[in-house]
């Protein structure tokens, strides 16, 4: 499980991480005021301290929130369960394509449960790619990745 | 006032055409269904949509898009009531009195409670736009850039000041949004800033990818999370009843007037319609009756305040997008970042040069609401019917749509890995009590306020002395360090109120 104290230090480091690295690129860029009136970094340095300096303060808080559970096991579990192969799915688009991988992708999930008949569960994988195809393809014209192993065989 | 009727019955010319009239049914019907599926809500929906308007007439594109917005909000309430879950952020103070209601056998009269609150909510703000918009307007021609940037630092500082969540975590999210606003090309110097070596950050994140992300990726793991069982009530309507109640809905004028008040004040400072139905809810508790039954088993005035709040809010917040250019609420950002791709300009001008343009879709917001309770209340049973679809099965199909919606933006996979990280990033904000509009927000005017406050000091060179150089913007800052200050010397004089903490978003 996790708790909630963890949820606040983990965000707060996030975002700490972010606005320090927000405030380092804008002094690259140049800071204070040059020919052209304000430097363009200056307004991305003002936010990045912000960022920053709030940050520490909510790190700050965060440490001192109770150990109170805010995601038991078993959520946690079922959050795992849609992430994961949520980030496989993502991680598949470039090489699948976007039609082989919703189709594998719903096809995991959706048979992960066991709780439709296969035939049930492969109809809605292929409904999935071929809406699709039919909206974004066909009716929009706005071409998904096809991927690159499709790509090689010339699809 | 007299030129504002003429021009709302110029606007009605406009709106009430067959082919407008269509849009709005499609608009509703779309919005209904975001509404009511979980993981899909009204931002995610009207983004989603954007891309099909380009072509479009921007009245028309409009027209499309605020009604989904209004069809989006009705279909949060339909899943608050029967099933306990709420479709939207801005419908959960609904389930509050909703769902017992429902429970108790009378689902027509909480349905028909709810859509007359809403609707009358909405009326209050569109009423509001049309007698107040163009006044506004016209005033703000005469802001210069020191202007510009005082009353967004004004709509800011409200936000961290009376959004509800942390300051400092508002704080941090408004700035989140600034800085990835600044992502790409510097508009006014043409140097690449933030990239952070990544080359094809240049172009910036644009976003859409940030509401799909935000909203759809990390609503959806809230979701999953939640682990929702839909243990629906009937769905039948009962179409007298509806009647019965609406014809009813008089008795709690009181309760009617003061949430739409409450809503027009949350959706003009972009306090957004989630926090004003909180607090509308709140406000309501605190004014019940002694003796009459208790806030959340089932009292009307526990559905009328949200209701009527979540509305108003919703409505008012184009106020301020039409006629300063500041949306006040996620959604009017993303309609805002709209009509910046369509080539409007949002702000005052527009009633100048695009008169058409507003005064179309002022028109509209009346007919569309229409349109929406009509709608809504004729096909509760069918959007019910979708809510028996498994969740396991809704899940990937949604989460697929948003990885589909955030590609299409550019067609670039980057904006698919970007999606998936502010997913991770909604996700914890959530858990954490952060807001997400404020961060959209940003990502949408953070520009246009940085470019004002560049202006101002070009025109100043370098002197801050610009903010305080004539009485109206010293007002104007003044006035954000009070909503900035206030609400935190409040709380610091006065015990913590808990049913005002849990409001989000």
């Amino acid at each position: 499980m996790i708790s909630q104290r963890a949820i606040e230090v983990t965000t707060a480091v996030l975002t700490g991480i972010f606005g320090v690295a927000v405030v380092v690129s804008s002094m690259e860029v140049g800071i204070g005021w040059g020919e052209k009136g304000v430097d363009a970094g200056t307004f991305p340095l003002i936010v990045g301290s912000a960022i920053a300096l709030g940050s520490l303060y909510n790190l700050a808080r965060g440490v001192l929130v109770g150990h109170e559970i805010a995601v038991s096991w078993p959520a946690l579990r079922r959050v795992a369960g849609l992430f994961v192969p949520a980030a496989v799915f993502i991680a598949l688009i470039p090489s699948f394509g976007m039609y082989a991988a919703s189709f594998a992708y719903t096809l995991a999930t959706v048979g992960w449960q066991r709780k439709l008949p296969p035939w049930k569960t492969v109809a809605v994988a292929l409904a999935v790619p071929l809406f699709l195809y039919v909206v974004f393809e066909k009716a929009f014209v706005v071409t998904l990745p096809h991927g690159t192993l499709f790509e090689m065989m010339g699809f | 006032m007299e030129s504002n009727i003429e021009s709302l019955m110029h606007g009605f010319g406009i709106a009430i055409t067959m082919q407008h009239i269509l849009l709005m049914v499609v608009g509703v019907l779309l919005g209904i269904l975001v509404g009511v599926l979980p993981g899909l809500g009204a931002p995610n929906g009207v983004s989603l949509l954007l891309p099909l308007t380009f072509g479009m007439q921007p009245v028309s594109a409009i027209i499309l898009l605020s009604s989904m917005y209004w069809g989006a909000l009705f279909g949060g309430s339909v899943t608050s009531i029967l099933f306990n879950i709420p479709g939207e952020p801005s419908s959960v103070a609904t389930t509050f009195d909703g769902y017992p209601m429902a429970r108790d056998g009378r689902p027509s009269t909480a349905l028909a409670t709810a859509f007359g609150s809403a609707a009358f909510g909405a009326l209050v703000g569109v009423v509001l736009i049309t007698l107040v918009a163009s006044w506004v307007a016209q005033f703000a021609l005469r802001f210069g850039p020191p202007e510009y940037f005082a009353v967004y630092f004004l709509a800011f500082a409200s936000f961290v000041g009376m959004g509800g969540t942390p300051p400092i975590k508002t704080l941090v999210a408004l700035s989140i949004g600034f800085a990835i606003a600044a992502i790409g090309i510097d508009t006014v110097s043409g140097s690449v800033r933030l990239t952070f070596g990544v080359p094809e950050l240049v172009k910036g994140v644009d976003f859409v990818v940030a509401v799909m992300g935000l909203f759809g990726i990390g609503e959806l793991l809230l979701a999953v999370e939640e682990e929702m069982h839909a243990k629906a009530v009937s769905s039948k309507i009962d179409w007298r009843e509806v009647l019965r109640t609406i014809a009813g809905l008089p008795r709690y004028g009181g309760t009617l007037l003061r949430s739409a008040a409450i809503g027009c004040w949350m959706g003009i400072t972009p306090g957004g319609p989630t926090a004003a139905s909180f607090m509308s809810y709140g406000v309501a508790k605190r004014f019940a009756r002694k003796g009459s039954r208790p806030f959340g088993t089932g009292v009307p005035e526990g559905i009328v305040a949200p209701e009527a709040a979540d509305h108003s809010a919703g409505t008012s917040a184009l106020l301020p997008m039409l006629s300063l250019g500041i949306p006040g609420s996620a959604t009017a950002a993303v309609m805002m970042g709209g009509l910046m791709i369509w080539g409007l300009n949002p702000g005052p001008m527009l009633f100048v040069d695009q008169r058409d343009f507003v005064w179309g879709l002022i028109a509209s917001m009346y007919v569309s609401n229409i349109v929406a309770v009509v709608l809504v209340l004729a096909t509760v049973p069918m959007f019910a019917a979708l809510m028996r679809i498994p969740f396991f099965i809704i899940a990937p199909l949604i989460f697929i749509i948003c990885t589909v919606g955030a590609y299409s933006v550019s067609n670039s996979y980057l904006d698919v890995v970007l999606m998936f990280g502010f997913g991770i990033l909604g996700y914890l904000f959530k858990k954490a009590a952060y807001p997400l509009a404020p961060l959209v927000l940003a990502i949408v005017i953070g520009d246009k306020a940085e470019d004002a406050f560049r202006q101002a000091m070009l025109m100043s060179k370098g002197s801050l002395g610009i903010f305080f150089s004539s009485p109206l913007v010293t007002c104007l800052i003044l006035g954000g360090f009070a909503f900035l200050l206030v609400p935190q010397l409040m709380k610091l004089a006065r015990p913590r109120r808990p049913d005002l903490e849990a409001t989000e978003v």
